[in-house]
């Protein structure tokens, strides 16, 4: 079929063959889950999130179909018109963004309360994507060429961290390091990185709010403060150990439902999910993401283009974090940053990023054989 | 296709270096998905750790769990039946270390603002001195509390503690004392059994029946009021095990607020105040000269002219001014005639018989308020003689339930008890009179009721019987004698006798009603044919509507100095 189809020009029906059902059952039946999780949350009942969830889901998708069905190019040419639109949001958020949890991270937009930190990670990986899909194998090496990405990364993570939000913060750097990494960014200029910001530690350390500092001193030492800070990650513990081989049952986790379990249907759902359905449970869930990444590198070792491999990988890396930090989180093998689990967690913003990083992972596939030139327009 | 038509040499640059940057790309690409791997690797290790090998047990708090744990304070008191009467409830209690106050005024202030009721100066010094623990409020409820933390001033902390509730309030009060706030039992059954409520892990079970007990100080306390009296006393007990079912002493107190309750009200009048009892204690003499043998049922005395000794002068309230028989003295309460059967039983077996029925030491019953009766130190004629018709010796009321117990039970005496007996224990007692004399005296009583100064105590079918007295209140040396004690004692049923009734009114007025009388067959016979009326159903006694042997077993024949036979039939 491929053959009758110019790569460059594909029908609207094409492309619908073309995308990768597959996956996008994956990330159903994750979602599904997710909603499962919220429902027991709820101590049985579809108020008051899994119903929300499940619209979410379903406005995500149709967002996911419609991205991954634009041609590629469009999104290459608008790449940088996209990130620049959501750092004036994150600006904006600065201005006019109304406080939520003592922090400011949240803009209303009347429909929706937009979250820009967290489109932002699909909006830096698409800018660094175009940037270094149009810098040589050989530019790439010298630093000069370095200094445009890097403030692409650095302009987000500034005013997130200014929010304040030290979690999203790291999270943007570290997508960027990812995509450096592909881009082909020679691996000793990341250890010069690594230790710069070793010895930056304390610096930062010094404008750090106190609640951060003592989320890490307690990550540290948890049973320090066991009522106090280090409530979460203790019982977060307990419930994931009470769970056993295969959990207590669905709406059967007591660490949960007597909510000794804070934030169990955002954070700590996985807590949640692993005491009801124990180790089984969890790894079942962990499988799900390993098949979705699978899907991401596939993508991107299939692409023809750099812009698009670039993507992919960046996508992946950006639903890596999103699940290893949640996880490796509750399990108390790093510091609470406050990252949702990936379509599990109840939360608009983060089901909306990752929905929109997964169409743009099932663009990449569709697109897989169309051509971009370094400087544009791809073919004539 | 610009790509295609770029010229030859730049397509081949450029091909290799896309190449190169593919090449880069995917190797870096591999490398990135092992790096995701590895890291997924160490999660799912620790998932399977943390679900399976690690048993994270919930961890200890040495801190917490003593704040969490239930505070026993004291065991609950519950009465026969099992109401609850006493029982602790956790409170939170506010203290202060004021060394970590940072400005007491402003504290203190803010306190007043969450606690309306406290004096702002004085928390404000307390706030101020120079120690590490002040209380500031006992016993806060949870409303209180949450304001108190609103707040958020440092350096206030709540303790937890168990604050002693009566959910009957008033009721039984004298029976069940009260607590400090330090949870000390000061009064009562509280005081009494203070180590053991403390200790022990269940219930402690009242003998008293609070539907008893209610009907009582109900009772008690509208006669009270209609008669101006100062004050009352009651009491119900069960003849057979000496069980006090009823103790009321009026006015009472509310225990839940122990700060309020002046030494008056908590003096218990029932076991505490000892009275000349007056002429309920002719059911003594008389019963004593039927078991001496000295009198009979036939028999009986002159009580024409009254009897002089020495400076007093001893004389009849409803005087006959003739030969009365036994029967007759009794039912209209002559003192000349209970003076001779006293005179002629003997000074000495006067004195052991009222001693056996416990008349001249303290009532041993479960309280610390009891008082000792006032007898005389040495026993001559004169004491006999006042003692027979019940002066010269104050005995409690309770003294006298007991007594008049051991007199219609069949004449065994035994303790008197506030602490619910097994049903299966037997109530061990020594014998005083004879079942015969026994007999008798029920027979006596209930022809007071039938036909003589106590017709107002009768309850329809429930054959009351009992005695009528009135004593003039000692005031300093002499009688008060507009000041009086007036009482009945009573017995039901009396073929069988279950319960003792006792009513007692101190400074009763007589009414219109009752004639400008206040004695005890105007003002407290009332209360017992009320009182009887109302607690019998309760505690399953049947009324006896027809004429039936009962009746017959008590009927007495009244004997008088010609002979001639009356027969006096209770209908």
């Amino acid at each position: 079929m491929r053959g009758f189809v110019s790569p460059q020009r594909l029908s609207l029906g094409h492309k619908m063959l073309q995308i990768n059902w597959g996956l996008i059952l994956i990330v159903t039946a994750t979602a599904a889950i997710g909603v499962a999780m919220l429902y027991s949350a709820a101590n049985g009942s579809w108020n008051p999130w899994a119903t929300r969830q499940i619209a979410r889901y379903a406005v995500g998708l149709v967002i996911l179909i419609t991205v991954a069905l634009v041609d590629i190019r469009l999104w290459w040419r608008y790449s940088y018109l996209l990130y620049a639109a959501l750092l004036a949001l994150l600006a904006a958020v600065e201005v006019v963004g109304s406080i939520g949890m003592g922090a400011q991270r949240w803009i209303n937009l009347g429909v929706i309360t937009l979250q820009p930190s967290e489109l932002m990670k699909v909006g830096l990986t698409l800018a660094l994507a175009r940037y270094f899909h149009g810098v040589s194998s050989e530019d790439v090496r010298r630093i000069p060429y370095l200094f445009v990405p890097l403030v692409l990364i650095a302009l987000p993570s500034a005013l997130v961290l200014k929010q304040p939000d030290l979690g999203t913060a790291l999270f943007l750097i570290m997508i960027g390091g990812a995509v450096f990494f592909v881009a082909g960014v020679r691996l000793w200029k990341f250890g010069l990185v690594l230790a710069a910001a070793g010895a930056a530690v304390p610096i930062v350390w010094s404008t750090l709010r106190t609640y951060q500092q003592r989320r890490i001193l307690t990550f540290l030492d948890p049973e320090s403060d066991p009522l106090g800070a280090g409530y979460h990650i203790l019982q977060s513990k307990i419930a994931l150990g009470s769970g056993g081989l295969f959990g207590k049952g669905f709406m059967q986790g007591s660490q949960s439902h007597l909510n000794f379990l804070p934030e169990k249907q955002t954070d700590f759902i996985f807590t949640m999910m692993a005491e009801e359905f124990g180790m089984a449970g969890g790894l079942l869930l962990l499988g799900l993401y390993i098949l979705i990444m699978i899907y991401g590198f596939a993508i991107g070792l299939r692409s023809r283009t750099h812009f698009g491999r670039l993507l992919a990988l960046g996508l992946t890396s950006m639903l890596f974090l999103y699940v290893f930090i949640n996880i490796a989180m509750v399990m108390g093998l790093i510091p609470v940053v406050g990252v949702p689990l990936p379509l599990i967690s109840y939360g608009g913003n983060a089901m909306l990023t990752l929905m929109i990083g997964i169409g743009f992972m099932i663009n990449v596939y569709v697109h897989r054989d169309v051509k971009i030139s370094r400087t544009g327009g791809g073919d004539g | 296709m610009t790509e295609r038509r770029v010229s030859p040499p730049e397509k081949i640059r450029i091909e290799g270096d896309r190449k190169t940057a593919i090449e880069t790309g995917r190797n870096r690409l591999m490398v990135a998905g092992a790096l995701f791997a590895a890291a997924f690797l160490v999660i799912s290790t620790r998932v399977v750790d943390v679900s399976i090998f690690s048993s994270e047990a919930e961890p200890r708090y040495s801190r917490s769990i003593t704040k969490t744990e239930k505070y026993t304070g004291r065991a609950d008191i519950v009465d026969r039946n099992g109401v609850l009467v006493a029982t602790s409830v956790n409170t939170a209690s506010l203290y202060a270390n004021p060394r970590l106050v940072l400005d007491p005024e402003q504290a203190a202030l803010k306190l007043s603002r969450a606690l309306p009721d406290i004096n702002v100066e004085a928390i404000e010094r307390k706030l101020r001195s120079d120690r590490g623990f002040v209380w500031l409020r006992r016993h806060l409820t949870p409303r209180q509390q949450y304001a108190v933390n609103r707040l958020g001033i440092p350096a206030l902390n709540f303790q937890r503690e168990a604050r002693r509730m009566y959910p009957l309030g008033p009721l039984a009060s004298h029976v069940l004392g009260f607590t400090d706030i330090d949870n000390k039992g000061l009064a009562g059954i509280e005081r009494y059994f203070d180590k053991e409520l403390r200790s022990r892990q269940h219930n402690m079970a009242l003998s008293v029946d609070i539907r008893v007990q209610h009907v009582l100080e109900h009772e008690l306390s509208i006669a009270m009021e209609k008669f101006g009296a100062i004050g009352a006393a009651g009491l119900v007990m069960d003849v057979e095990t000496a069980e006090i079912l009823g103790m009321a002493s009026l006015p009472d107190f509310d225990p839940n607020q122990p700060g309020a309750i002046d030494n008056e009200v908590r003096f218990n009048r029932t076991t505490q105040g000892v009275y000349e009892m007056g002429s309920t204690f002719k059911i003594f003499t008389t019963a004593m000269a039927f078991d001496a043998g000295t009198a009979t049922m036939r028999s009986g005395y002159d009580a024409t002219d009254p009897i002089r000794v020495a400076r007093f002068v001893i004389r009849d309230y409803h005087a006959k001014k003739r030969w009365l028989s036994v029967p007759e003295i009794f039912m209209y309460s002559s003192n000349i005639g209970s003076v001779k059967m006293a005179l002629d039983v003997g000074i000495k077996d006067h004195r052991k018989f009222l001693t056996q029925l416990g008349m001249l030491k303290p009532v041993r019953v479960e309280l610390s308020e009891t008082g000792s009766p006032l007898s005389p130190s040495q026993w001559r004629e004169i004491n006999s003689m006042t003692i027979s018709f019940g002066h010269g010796l104050a005995v409690s009321p309770l003294h006298l339930v007991a007594g008049v117990s051991a007199i219609v039970n069949g004449g065994i005496y035994r303790t008197p008890t506030l602490i619910r007996r097994d049903a299966r224990e037997t109530v061990v007692g020594k014998r005083v009179i004879s079942e015969q004399t026994s007999l008798n005296m029920r027979r006596l009583m209930r022809l007071v009721v039938e036909n003589g100064t106590g017709r107002k105590a009768s309850a329809p079918g429930y054959l009351v019987g009992g005695k009528t007295g009135t004593a003039e209140k000692v005031s300093g040396r002499g009688y008060k004698n507009k000041a009086l004690i007036s009482s009945f004692i009573a017995a039901f049923p009396m073929h069988k006798p279950k319960y003792v009734v006792l009513a007692m009114l101190d400074e009763a007025k007589g009414t219109k009603e009752t004639l400008g009388y206040a004695t005890g067959g105007w003002v407290a016979a009332p209360v017992i044919g009320a009182v009887v009326r109302r607690i019998a159903p309760v505690l399953g006694l049947r009324p006896i509507k027809t004429q039936d042997a009962a009746h017959e077993a008590l009927s007495v024949k009244i004997s008088e100095k010609s002979g001639r036979g009356r027969r006096v039939a209770a209908n």
